[in-house]
C-alpha cells in the first residue's frame, strides 16, 4: 500500500465517521423559497408605492401589455426554475429550457420597435429617463426577494457552472420585478414596457453575472 | 465492490440516512471509480489529489443528490467541477512539469459524454497536441516541444490557453 493509498484510506474513514443524516434537498422546498421572495418582493413595493388604479379598481390590463406581463412572468419562472434545477447536478442534465422563455420575450423589443417607427416621437418620449428610469429601478428592486431566494438556495446547493448560475439568477430576479413593477406602473406603451421593464431583467442578469459568481463557488 | 448504478444508489441512499457502514462502501466504490474517471483526464500525479478533493465535496454536498435520479451522473457532475476547478488553478500557477504515462480509463457512458478525445477535438490542434503531451502524457515542456516543432515558450502559451477554452467547454457541456 502506498502512503495516497493509505491517506485516502484515512481520509474515507474520516468522512464515514464524520457522517450525519441529511435531508436531501427539494426543488419544492426550493419553489417554496422562490415563491416567498416573489410575494415579499411584490407587496414591498406595492404597500410602497400602490398598485396600478386601473387594476385596483378591478378592470383588466389592455392586451398587449397583460400579453407582456404574462410572457415575462414565464421567463422569470423558467429562469427561476432552471436556477433551482442547477443546485442538484448531474451530467447530462439540460438547464437551458429558460432560454426558450428568454426567445419568446424578444417578441417584446421587437414589438416595440415597429411600434417605434409608426410613432417614433412617442418612442423616443417614452425613452426619455425621466419617463422610466423609476421603472426600472423599482423592477430591480422588488427582483431582489427572488433573487436572495435563488441565491441562498444555490448557496447551499451544487451548481457546476457559478458563472452561468448567476446570469440565471440574475434574469429570474429581474423578470420577477418587471412582474411586480407592471402591477404598479400604469403605463399601456409598449416601447416603455420593453424599454425599461425590459431593461430590469438585463440590467439584473449582468448584474448577476458579475457579482455572483465568485460567491457560489464551492 | 458494487460499482453498478443500483447498488451505487442505494448506498448513497443509505448514506443519507446516516448510515455509516454504507457511507464507507460507497467511498470506497466512488474512490475507485473516480480514480478510473480522472486517469485520462489529468497527469497521473495529480490524480490521488484530485480524488481526494472530490471526496471531500461529495461529503459537503451529499444533500443534493436526488434519490429520484441515478447516482453516477451527481458524481460525475462533482468530479468535473474538481477537474475543472484543478484546470483552473494549474493554468493559473501554469505547473509544468515531468511525469509518468497516463494509465486508459474504461468506456462508460458517464465517461464518454465529456470524453477528453471528444473535448481536444473542440480545440485548435496546437493547443490539443500541447495539452495531450504534457498534461495528460506527462511529458516534459522540452519534450514536447521538439514533437511539436514549436518553442518551449509557445507550448506553454498554448497548454496556457488550451486549459482555459477547455474548462469553457467542459461548463457548457
Amino acid at each position: 500500500m502506498t502512503m495516497s493509498d493509505a491517506s485516502i484510506d484515512a481520509l474515507i474513514d474520516g468522512l464515514a465517521d464524520d457522517l450525519e443524516p441529511v435531508k436531501p434537498r427539494r426543488l419544492l422546498f426550493g419553489s417554496l423559497w422562490v415563491a416567498a421572495g416573489w410575494l415579499i418582493g411584490a407587496a414591498g413595493l406595492l404597500w410602497l408605492l400602490g398598485m396600478r388604479h386601473d387594476l385596483a379598481a378591478g378592470a383588466m390590463m389592455a392586451p398587449l401589455p397583460m400579453l407582456a406581463f404574462w410572457l415575462i412572468v414565464a421567463l422569470g419562472l423558467s429562469a427561476a426554475w432552471s436556477a433551482l434545477r442547477m443546485g442538484l447536478p448531474g451530467v447530462g442534465r439540460d438547464y437551458s429550457g429558460w432560454r426558450w422563455a428568454g426567445l419568446a420575450s424578444l417578441a417584446l423589443p421587437l414589438t416595440a420597435i415597429f411600434m417605434g417607427f409608426g410613432d417614433s416621437h412617442g418612442a423616443i418620449e417614452a425613452m426619455k429617463p425621466q419617463n422610466g428610469l423609476r421603472c426600472t429601478i423599482d423592477g430591480l428592486i422588488a427582483g431582489l426577494g427572488v433573487g436572495a431566494a435563488l441565491f441562498c438556495w444555490l448557496k447551499a446547493s451544487a451548481p457546476t457552472s457559478p458563472t452561468r448560475a448567476g446570469w440565471v439568477i440574475g434574469i429570474a430576479a429581474g423578470a420577477a420585478g418587471a412582474t411586480i413593477v407592471a402591477l404598479h406602473c400604469s403605463s399601456g406603451d409598449m416601447v416603455h414596457i420593453a424599454f425599461w421593464h425590459g431593461l430590469a431583467v438585463g440590467l439584473s442578469g449582468v448584474a448577476g453575472r458579475i457579482v455572483l459568481p465568485r460567491w457560489l463557488r464551492w | 465492490m458494487s460499482l453498478d448504478e443500483p447498488s451505487l444508489a442505494r448506498l448513497m441512499a443509505a448514506s443519507q440516512r446516516g448510515d455509516r457502514a454504507a457511507y464507507r462502501a460507497l467511498l470506497g466504490d466512488c474512490r475507485q471509480w473516480l480514480s478510473r474517471y480522472f486517469a485520462r483526464r489529468i497527469a497521473p500525479h495529480h490524480i490521488d489529489d484530485l480524488v481526494q478533493e472530490t471526496l471531500v465535496s461529495m461529503h459537503r454536498k451529499l444533500a443534493t443528490w436526488d434519490s429520484g435520479r441515478p447516482f453516477l451522473p451527481w458524481l460525475a457532475a462533482i468530479a468535473r467541477y474538481r477537474w475543472i476547478d484543478m484546470l483552473r488553478r494549474q493554468r493559473d500557477e501554469a505547473e509544468l512539469g515531468d511525469n509518468d504515462a497516463a494509465v486508459g480509463a474504461e468506456d462508460e457512458a458517464v465517461h464518454a459524454r465529456l470524453s477528453i478525445d471528444h473535448l481536444m477535438t473542440l480545440l485548435p490542434p496546437k493547443q490539443a497536441q500541447a495539452i495531450t503531451l504534457v498534461k495528460i502524457e506527462g511529458a516534459s515542456i522540452a519534450e514536447a516541444s521538439k514533437i511539436c516543432g514549436q518553442s518551449e515558450s509557445l507550448v506553454k502559451v498554448n497548454i496556457h490557453r488550451g486549459l482555459k477554452k477547455l474548462a469553457q467547454l467542459i461548463e457548457s457541456e
